[in-house]
């Protein structure tokens, strides 16, 4: 057992709130028992208790993990212990939950009982591993998004730790979601029900699929976690797991090229360039994810301008944020689409151009987050940059449809116009300009010497 | 112990150390001085490897902090400016905490934890809640698991801060202590007659820089500074303590502060020497402000 973890204990395990838990559980299920109502049983009310406890209140559990130490003042003296990354992770992950794991493991020995009995052993066993899967991917990413937040340097007001618990929750409500669109017996998704799952060609039980990606992305999570935690103890990331996680998850969106309608961008488009597609795509919404999330530091900028010009590429790529790498993922796939497109019988140019376009666009907004970050403080960078890419996106050209002037559309977003190369010029031309830009800026805010 | 070479530290918008390099001693306790906003915590947290560096190196105990953070950290026990206690643990519990957390053996802790709460006086207190405890108790406490595992380097920020005169007086005799038990210490503080007390060295930090681009020995213990002071002013007062082997830091026409033996005896022939020498000596004693007179004579000279 962990230093972390034990004393996670004696802050949370204390026997009077164990004794008080259990109390109070007792009640619950005595009185649901008694109760003779429709849907009101000892396990229905413990399934309920369980996403009360575990994944509601343990998302704002797992959420202070860290953000608490902080606002206390605590977590220097952390940092400086001799704990590793995965010691201080696990004692932190499950220190933090303890309590809350304490009351849900009562709930589920309540639920499992129940399922074995009146639906086997099998679904009971399926039933456990989801309901684990769910409560510990849910605190994962609460506490995933809490330490990606410190790294920011932002993190302990009311409202941004209910947003760190919110994304457990956006998680919870994922692995829910999926979860339900495989059972048979399901109410609430049961338009999307699947028995099988078509995935690189092949068909897969749909509820084992999912079994195995829940456990794959909730190892990615807790991962993602573990390379937080080792930033936060100074220690260095390579590159090479994110890029990692770029391939796996450019191959795994890419084998779901059976459920794409083809419209009219993908009309006439074969499963390579499908799949390609949705690579590119995945990359690309991984880039204006990562541009949200990652610090965007002009001191690592130009430390990293610093590496580039001195000629030390290998320090350069080792120190890439993961929005470079995520965008460098987007353009190379992008290119290769492009490249199949055009080079099939007959070629592709409308929609290669519309794929040359968007790229050019992702280059233009990336690009506009680095600016608005060179011009503010981080938060209010992020904020700008957003209320930039509405207006780009939504804004002005809505007020120029409605002018009549939607050939003008091509100036902000993809447009199949003629000539083809028109929409990809103008697209890379902004995109190259704003780069450019935030180049140029980054070297201006060459920061003075501290002055007392 | 501790050795800096051109460290460069940037905040978004601001250069906070420019080109500091320093080194200090083995085995001393040195103050980090300088105006607000001077980089002093900025520094100590590069030196602590809570903070990694633009550019330059720091080296503690000969292990870089870029490359080898966790081995540092583990020589190292660092107080911050504000921190927090475990209120609802014990104190044995926030020691036992820090001392396992610092990777001291299960079957050690307990001594270790006795050892560094006997030191900060707190071996009376062991069950007491940290919660409970005064503010100059919570400091002992903090400083209890800042050394519970016998770091080599000891950085304090500001440790005197809000503590009456009883507690900074306890606070200087440990800080004395843990400097007497071979422990480098390195304080931050804008209270220099609180770091008259037990600091040997000076580092003036201003505006990201050293002043003077070194550390100035303020204090030697065992050749503490005097103060003579004439009544009628002689030019040769230098030139007189120097011909007699004295390091004079010093001197103007009136006075002179040098270093000198604690021996009685030969304080004495001194000032006879310098009386039956024509000098018009109206005081000679130890001077007490010299680290604030260096202070005073450093800012500014960047």
């Amino acid at each position: 057992m962990g230093p972390e973890f034990r004393r996670n204990l004696w802050l949370e395990l204390s026997t009077q709130r164990m004794v008080l838990a259990l109390i109070l559980l007792a009640l619950v299920f005595f009185a649901a028992a008694l109760s003779g109502r429709d849907g009101v049983t000892p396990a229905a009310v413990a399934t309920f208790l369980y996403y009360m406890v575990v994944v509601i209140w343990g998302t704002r559990s797992a959420a202070l993990a860290v953000v608490g130490e902080i606002r206390d003042r605590t977590w220097d003296a952390q940092r400086l212990s001799s704990l590793g990354a995965s010691q201080m992770l696990w004692g932190k992950l499950f220190g933090s939950t303890v309590y809350n794991w304490f009351i849900g493991g009562i709930c589920l020995a309540v639920m499992t009982v129940h399922a074995a009995v009146h639906r086997g052993p099998g679904a009971a066993l399926m039933d456990l591993i989801y309901y684990l899967a769910i409560g510990l991917i849910a605190q994962a990413m609460a506490l995933l998004a809490s330490l990606i937040a410190v790294r920011r340097r932002q993190s302990h007001s009311r409202t941004e730790i209910f947003l760190y618990q919110f994304a457990g929750l956006l998680a919870a409500v994922a692995v829910f979601a999926v979860w339900e669109a495989a059972n048979p017996g399901a109410a609430l998704l049961a338009k999307v029900h699947a028995d099988v799952v078509p995935w690189w060609g092949e068909d897969f039980a749909a509820r084992g699929f999912l079994l195995v990606s829940l456990a794959v992305f909730a190892g990615w999570t807790l991962l993602g976690c573990y390379r937080e935690m080792r930033l936060e103890l100074q220690m260095q990331n390579g590159p090479l797991v994110w890029l990692a996680f770029l391939a796996f998850i450019g191959l795994y969106v890419a084998g779901f090229d059976a459920f794409l309608s083809r419209d009219s961008l993908a009309a006439g488009w074969d499963a390579v360039a499908l799949r390609l597609g949705l690579a590119a795509s995945t990359y690309a919404t991984l880039s204006y994810v990562m541009v949200l999330l990652d610090p965007k530091d002009r001191v690592h900028f130009r430390w990293l301008g610093t590496q580039l010009v001195s000629g030390r590429i290998g320090a350069a790529l080792m120190g890439l944020d993961s929005f470079m790498m995520s965008y460098i993922a987007a353009f190379l796939s992008s290119a290769a689409l492009v490249a199949y497109l055009l080079t099939r019988l007959p070629p592709q140019s409308a929609s290669a151009a519309l794929v040359a376009a968007g790229t050019g666009f992702l280059t233009r907004d990336v690009a506009i987050f680095v600016v608005m970050h060179t011009r503010s403080a981080r938060q209010r960078g992020d904020m700008s940059a957003v209320i930039a890419l509405f207006a780009l996106y939504v804004l002005v050209p809505s007020i120029l449809d409605g002018l009549g002037m939607a050939r003008a559309l091509v100036l902000f977003y993809p447009q199949p116009v003629l000539p083809v190369w028109l929409s990809p010029a103008i697209a890379w031309v902004e995109g190259l300009a704003v780069a450019a830009f935030a180049t140029r800026r980054i070297a201006l805010t060459r920061a003075p010497a501290a002055d007392g | 112990m501790i050795e800096v070479h051109d460290l460069v530290y940037e905040y978004p918008a601001k250069r906070a150390l420019d080109g500091v390099s320093l080194v200090v001693p083995q085995g001393t306790i040195t103050a980090l001085v300088g105006p607000n906003g001077a980089g002093k915590t900025t520094l100590l947290r590069c030196l602590a490897a809570l903070e990694m560096p633009y550019s330059g190196s720091v080296a503690i105990d000969g292990l870089d902090t870029s490359k080898a953070p966790r081995d540092v950290h583990a020589r190292l026990g660092y107080l911050p400016d504000f921190y927090g206690l475990y209120d609802a643990l014990s104190v044995r519990r926030c020691l036992t905490y820090a001392a396992w957390s610092h990777g001291i053996a299960p079957a050690l802790t307990a001594a270790a934890v006795e050892n560094a709460a006997r030191r900060v006086s707190l071996l009376d207190r062991l069950e007491t809640r940290a919660g409970e405890l005064s503010r100059g108790l919570r400091q002992r406490l903090a400083i209890a698991q800042a050394i519970v595992h016998t770091p080599k380097v000891v950085l304090l920020d500001e440790p005197a801060a809000g503590l009456d005169p009883q507690a900074r007086r306890d606070l200087s005799a440990l800080l004395l202590e843990l400097k007497g038990a071979g422990l480098t210490l390195v304080v931050s503080s804008h209270i220099l007659a609180e770091l008259e007390d037990y600091c040997s060295e000076m580092i003036v930090i201003e505006a990201g820089q050293i002043v003077g681009g070194k550390a100035v020995k303020v204090k030697d213990i065992e050749r503490p500074r005097y103060l003579v002071e004439l009544a009628t002013a002689r030019s040769d007062l230098a030139d007189f303590l120097k011909g007699a082997g004295l390091d004079v830091a010093e001197a103007d026409d009136l006075h002179a502060v040098f270093a000198f033996t604690h021996n009685r005896a030969a304080r004495a022939k001194l000032v006879r020497d310098l009386v039956q020498a024509g000098f018009d000596v109206a005081g000679f004693g130890a001077s007490t402000k010299a680290l604030e007179e260096s202070y005073f004579a450093q800012v500014g000279k960047r």
